[in-house]
């Protein structure tokens, strides 16, 4: 197998040019992967639950979405209706896989808008250091001690016509400041190398070095971020939902599914209507977060060597 | 005119503690000192570990901002980033670095490490840049499938020859050559060494060589300056200073160099320790409060830091 291999294979293109591999985060991470049997589990379930949601999304007609009381507080497992319906009469197994679909689009958008964000600014302050880097710092130290969750709720309320895209801004305002600190910590060992130096001393601009140098140098890192960071990120989109900040009603997620717990004859006699959500997310947020302890050990290994 | 001077150049780093992150005192890495290399030499700066040189060597080629004096190249005084940028000045004056491990990129192939000056400083074809970096990697002897490989691929000895391939990129006239071999076993320092003697002949490239080991530069440099505590001690020709050395700080240097003479052992160990016993009790003479004094010229080339009064006594 590729991963197999030392590091130093060559390999010959099709014009006959040999080329190494770089000394690849990528490959070594694979590698510890595939020798995890549960980090493989992981990763074969969270492909199926994108299938579900994705595809699934797909099939689920609009009327299975739409209100229609006489069939409302079906049972489980009625003809048409494998998890039943809420007492509105909507179809529980489409709000799940719609649901789960918005809680991961929401969770990938936060996590892509964080981490360039995050990877901007960490790059700016650690590299510059400094003034640059005490000024940035100072904000994000601000920005991390305010209440989020408080501040995000008000904000909601205030904002009159509220969607998932102003919810996906409203949580990215305050998550990229643990990746913007994150990447911050390795780019100020980065730049203690002398071949950034290097790279001054052959012509090259600050931005030039930041982006081309540096930034593969911390590409390991960034994996471990996104992976993290989409677990995390949908936790929160979750919580809100579930307290009824998050998503509008309209909008089903996990978060708004749980949330049919809240009324005691649901949470009691009705399990089928909030129970699949809880289980998806607890499933989607561990392999995740196993996924990203897996890469964090092979990224912590290599800097061991 | 010599192809750069340094003119009292300092370099002083602040010092920050308390609870409002104040300066309260300066590291004087480098402390006003003065040379000119001509053209095509090699110019040694010796010193022992913290002496000032990398920090010296880096404010040559401006990667490091002066705190005062002056750098002048082609007339232009280059402390200044906006001369530096105009003149395209690393164009000519390069740099081998210290570390080869951590002065070559350990994401980017050894083509795009050697054509990086080349492709911001001049504008080749696709072509002309590969047959340019291809000859590179011949001078310094590396075999040309070298190209599309990672510097972790190689050993020392290649990396720093890569390290010397990359420097001489853009045929510069001044490379400053920061220990090159210091990481090296003694037969692949005596390689690399060549190399560089080398490419000096067929590009008329003067370097500032710095070592911590005068036993090393011995056949490289013409003339030298021994650098202590931010501040020149000693300045001469070879002959001055392997022969003739006045300050103390030199002659233990001189006494530091491993000698292959057993038949003689003893007496170099009890001249090293006399040297080591002078340098250590009578401090007050050598130096001034621990500072180094201020160059005397005592020969047409010679200089050396000790007082007037001193300089007799001494000889
Ligand atoms: N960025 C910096 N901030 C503060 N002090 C520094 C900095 N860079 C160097 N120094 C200090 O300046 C002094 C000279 O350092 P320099 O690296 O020039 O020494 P050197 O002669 O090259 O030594 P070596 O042989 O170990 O490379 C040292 O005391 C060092 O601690
Ligand atoms: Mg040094």
């Amino acid at each position: 197998m590729l991963f197999n291999k030392a590091n130093k294979q060559n390999i010959k293109t099709e014009a006959g040019e040999p080329i190494s591999l770089p000394p690849s985060g990528f490959k070594l991470v694979l590698k510890e992967l595939l020798k995890d049997k549960f980090a493989i589990f992981s990763i074969l379930v969270l492909v199926l639950i994108l299938l579900f949601t994705f595809l699934g999304s797909a099939f689920v007609s609009k009327e299975s979405l739409d209100t229609n009381i006489l069939d409302g507080l079906m049972p489980a497992f009625s003809s048409g209706h494998f998890l039943g319906t809420d007492e509105g009469g909507k179809d529980i197994l489409s709000l799940l896989i719609v649901g789960g679909r918005n809680s991961i689009v929401i969770g990938i958008s936060v996590t892509a808008i964080s981490i360039i964000l995050g990877l901007v600014i960490g790059l700016i302050s650690g590299y510059f250091g400094g003034v640059v880097d005490d000024i940035f710092m100072r904000i994000i130290d601000f920005i991390m001690v305010l209440p989020r969750f408080m501040i995000i709720i008000i904000l909601t309320t205030i904002i009159s016509n509220y969607n998932a895209f102003t919810l996906i801004l409203l949580i990215s305002l305050f998550s990229w400041t643990s990746s913007a600190r994150y990447f911050r910590s390795f780019v100020l060992a980065q730049r203690e190398r002398e071949y950034v130096m290097a790279s001054k001393a052959s012509g090259s601009s600050n931005v030039a070095i930041m982006f081309r140098e540096v930034l593969p140098n911390i590409s390991s890192m960034i994996i471990i971020d996104v992976v993290l960071g989409i677990a995390g990120n949908i936790g929160i989109e979750t919580g809100l939902s579930f307290l009824g900040y998050g998503l509008p009603a309209s909008t089903p997620s996990l978060g708004t599914l749980i949330g049919y717990a809240n009324d005691p004859v649901n949470i009691m006699s009705r399990p089928w209507v909030w129970l699949p959500a809880v289980v998806m997310l607890l499933i989607i947020s561990y392999m995740i977060n196993y996924v990203g302890t897996v890469f964090q050990r092979a990224a912590d290994a290599r800097q061991r060597r | 005119m010599s192809l750069i001077q340094i003119k009292d150049l300092k370099i002083h780093y602040p010092i920050r503690s308390g609870f409002f992150n104040r300066v309260t005192d300066h590291v004087r890495a480098v402390d006003g000192i003065n040379f000119e290399i001509e053209e095509g030499e090699t110019y040694g700066l010796i010193g022992e570990s913290g002496s000032g040189k990398s920090t010296t060597g880096k404010a040559i080629v401006g990667l490091e901002d002066a705190t005062s004096g002056q750098i002048i190249y082609k007339g232009h005084d280059i402390t200044k980033a906006s001369e530096r940028r105009k003149l395209k000045y690393n164009r000519d004056v390069q740099m081998i670095f210290q570390d080869s491990m951590s002065s070559l990129n350990p994401k980017k192939r050894i083509f795009d490490i050697i054509a990086e000056p080349i492709r911001n400083f001049e504008s080749l074809s696709k072509e002309e840049e590969k047959k340019r970096v291809q000859e590179l990697l011949d001078i310094v002897g590396m075999p040309s499938d070298a190209l599309y490989k990672y510097p972790h691929e190689f050993s020392g000895g290649q990396r720093q020859r890569i390290g010397v391939a990359r420097a001489v990129a853009t045929k510069p006239k001044l490379i400053i050559a920061d220990e090159p071999v210091s990481a090296l076993d003694l037969s692949v320092q005596a390689q690399v060494l060549n190399f560089m003697k080398k490419i000096q002949k067929e590009y008329n490239i003067s370097y500032l060589f710095i070592s911590h080991d005068l036993g090393v530069v011995r056949h490289m440099c013409e003339n030298l300056a021994i650098m202590h505590r931010g501040r020149l001690v000693e300045v001469g020709t070879r002959e001055d200073i392997y022969h003739n050395p006045q300050h103390i700080y030199t002659k233990r240097l001189l006494a530091a160099i491993p000698k292959i003479d057993p038949k003689n052992r003893e007496e170099h160990k009890a001249h090293r320790q006399a040297v080591e016993k002078e340098f250590l009790e009578n401090q007050d003479k050598w130096y001034k409060n621990g500072r180094v004094y201020p160059l005397q010229q005592i020969g047409k080339s010679h200089f050396v830091a000790l007082p007037q009064d001193k300089l007799e006594g001494g000889r």
